[in-house]
């Protein structure tokens, strides 16, 4: 009797973190279908502020700029983090425990500070060379940056998780070097890059601070777009494209999270 | 499973097509390994492994045996010493271009593939057409009794299934020296018992060069045509099962062949050696040279019973412990406060028990001398 109460207490409480969690997500996307432009009132569904989105240039423009940083970006530190991942098992035995911190410290340094010193280095760098100028360049290396070691942990991840021999297996069957990335590492690891490509995908997308130290003018991506609308007032076409961006980003995450779980089988 | 690996049509196959070839021989010469400053894992290996032979590297774990089946791979490199196979000298042979193949300890199936791409890997990779691909694993799976296998994945295979699936992945490329690294260690007593027997008439059909690894001294005494027992990256002794285990070179082979009756040896003479058993008789041909040592005493050769037979050892002592293994019995005996195994065929003659005083005959003949 008692041990069905605590059940359905533990059950109470796991439904209020839900609520918790999803509830200010679901206001945003109710009001998004929002006939008037009041916060307060649902007055009737309506996809006007959907409509509105699409006529607005800015929009759009911050929409193509989002998409352009995180796919390249993430495409960019897809290659670089592989190739971190695959050297890091590679010399797992060597004494090197210690250049994991430096692969670590991006993940766990504050966002702002990463952002601002970025932004510092991409000033001293283009007062001595002329060179990139704020703008989507700047922000596809701030974000690469970033990226690269989430990429590299889910690389070094998925090695660590195969038997050792499968190298040699592999080499034992005749693969030359050329062959064995071919027909066995790049096969073997596919899961774990898709995986990270979603990942990558999400947290470029996402970010708003880095994005911001590093955004030149014409770079405004959404989030930036959003920061700077809502200034004047949160309106129901903000409700929309946070619904949007509510709605790729969770797609992203799960093709992560499934593509992840494939490779881990 | 009845003895897939003897089916007749899967045997006519591989024999008539796919062994179109000689076997190859294996010389090494003066072969050292070092790992990191000072760890000596191979010290100075000189070894012929015999066309078609059955050979097999025995050893407890950190001996050197797996080290030395890695650089027949060519997946260790050593750091001194030469190795050639078939008469060509491959010491710098990478391991994609040398044509040997390895059963792997883990099987090390390709978890991305399904077992038919994983048993055509090999011929994959050396560029055999699709069509010839197909033709050797429909025939190969056909051979292991496993073709209804071929489109599963790895991870829906049992333990025995990947057994052979390592095994037919290994043989499907023909190689000129097979070699397994303990690869039925990770099966259940039973099975194991069973692919022993299979693995020696496999072997034996074929006659392609077996390298095999194992620290068990009952499978490698069942499946060889001759054994090299290792200890400390030296190769202590090399010979067939009957010679390591009748005659061993030295008290470590004794004692890693089971053999738990060493004596050491006080004095000796011509044809006496005097231990803590007492003075025993030798026959005079086992002089050898005439260092001290060890007097090795196989169980299986002492007699029990009051009479002793002419120009026999005679020894008395005691019953300590009596173990009853069905077959046969062990009798833990005591002999000047010295323990003394002996183990007798069990055919329903009387038994010994516990405290009994007992009469020890030996032959001299059946003594052996061991060097330290």
């Amino acid at each position: 009797m008692r041990k069905r109460t605590l059940n359905r207490g533990l059950a109470g409480f796991w439904w209020l973190t839900l609520a918790f969690l999803y509830l200010p997500l679901a206001i945003v996307v109710l009001f998004s279908f929002n006939s008037t432009n009041s916060a307060a009132n649902f007055t009737s569904f309506s996809l006007r502020w959907y409509h509105r989105l699409l006529g607005n240039e800015q929009i759009i423009s911050a929409f193509y700029n989002s998409l352009i940083l995180a796919i390249v970006s993430s495409l960019v530190a897809l290659v670089i983090g592989c190739l971190i991942g695959y050297g890091m098992y590679r010399h797992r035995h060597r004494r090197l425990g210690w250049l994991i911190v430096l692969i670590y410290l991006p993940i766990v340094l504050p966002d702002i500070v990463f952002g601002i010193s970025e932004m510092a280095f991409f000033v001293q760098f283009n007062r001595l060379t002329g060179l990139l100028e704020p703008g989507l360049g700047t922000m596809i290396i701030a974000h690469v940056t970033f990226q690269i070691p989430f990429v590299a942990l889910i690389v070094y991840s998925r090695f660590v998780g195969l038997d050792p021999s499968l190298f040699e297996a592999a080499k034992d069957l005749y693969a030359s070097p050329f062959q064995r990335a071919l027909h066995f590492l790049l096969p073997t690891l596919k899961p774990a890059l898709i995986s990270a490509f979603f990942l990558s995908f999400t947290l470029s997308i996402d970010d708003f601070v880095i994005s911001f130290f590093t955004a030149g003018p014409e770079s405004a991506t959404l989030p930036i777009y959003i920061w700077g609308a809502i200034k004047k007032g949160v309106s129901p076409e903000i409700n929309a494209i946070a619904t949007l961006m509510i709605g790729a980003v969770a797609l992203a995450a799960i093709l992560s999270l499934l593509f992840n779980r494939q490779g881990r089988r | 499973m009845s003895d897939p690996m003897a089916g007749e049509a899967g045997s006519r196959a591989v024999t008539a097509e796919s062994r179109p070839r000689e076997a190859s021989s294996i010389e090494l010469e003066g072969v050292h390994k070092r790992f990191g400053r000072d760890t000596v894992a191979l010290d100075g290996v000189d070894l012929t492994i015999q066309a078609g032979e059955f050979f097999t590297l025995l050893g407890p774990s950190g001996c050197g045996k797996t080290t030395l089946l890695r650089i027949l791979a060519g997946l260790e490199e050593p750091n001194a010493g030469r190795l050639k196979i078939g008469g060509r000298d491959v010491t710098d042979t990478p391991p994609h271009r040398r044509s040997v193949n390895t059963v792997f300890q883990s099987y090390a199936l390709f978890p991305h593939l399904s077992v038919r791409d994983n048993l055509a890997f090999g011929l994959r990779m050396r560029g055999e057409r699709a069509a010839e691909r197909d033709r050797k694993v429909a025939e190969v799976a056909e051979f292991i009794q496993l073709g209804s296998l071929v489109e599963r994945h790895v991870d829906q295979l049992s333990g025995g299934q990947r057994q052979r699936i390592a095994l037919a992945r290994a043989l499907i490329c023909e190689p000129d020296v097979l070699l397994l690294d303990e690869p039925l260690s990770a099966l259940d007593a039973g099975l194991r018992g069973q692919l022993q027997v299979e693995l020696q008439r496999l072997q034996k059909r074929l006659g392609m060069t077996f390298v095999f690894v194992t620290h068990d001294q009952d499978e490698a005494m069942v499946m060889s045509d001759r054994i090299a027992v290792l200890d400390s990256g030296i190769i202590q002794q090399v010979g067939t099962p009957g010679e390591v285990y009748e005659h061993p070179a030295n008290a470590f082979v004794a004692r890693f062949m089971g053999h738990d009756n060493l004596f050491a040896i006080s004095r000796s003479e011509a044809d006496w050696v005097e231990t803590e058993l007492g003075r025993l008789q030798l026959d005079p041909a086992e002089q050898r040279d005439a260092q001290d040592g060890w007097l090795l005493i196989r169980p299986e050769t002492l007699e029990l019973g009051p009479e002793v037979p002419e120009g026999y050892n005679r020894l008395e002592g005691f019953v300590r412990e009596r173990l009853y293994r069905g077959s046969r019995i062990e009798y833990r005996l005591e002999v000047n406060g010295q323990p003394l195994m002996a183990v007798a065929s069990n055919l329903g003659q009387r038994m010994h028990g516990v405290g009994d005083s007992v009469t020890i005959s030996v032959c001299p003949e059946d003594l052996v001398r061991v060097a330290s």
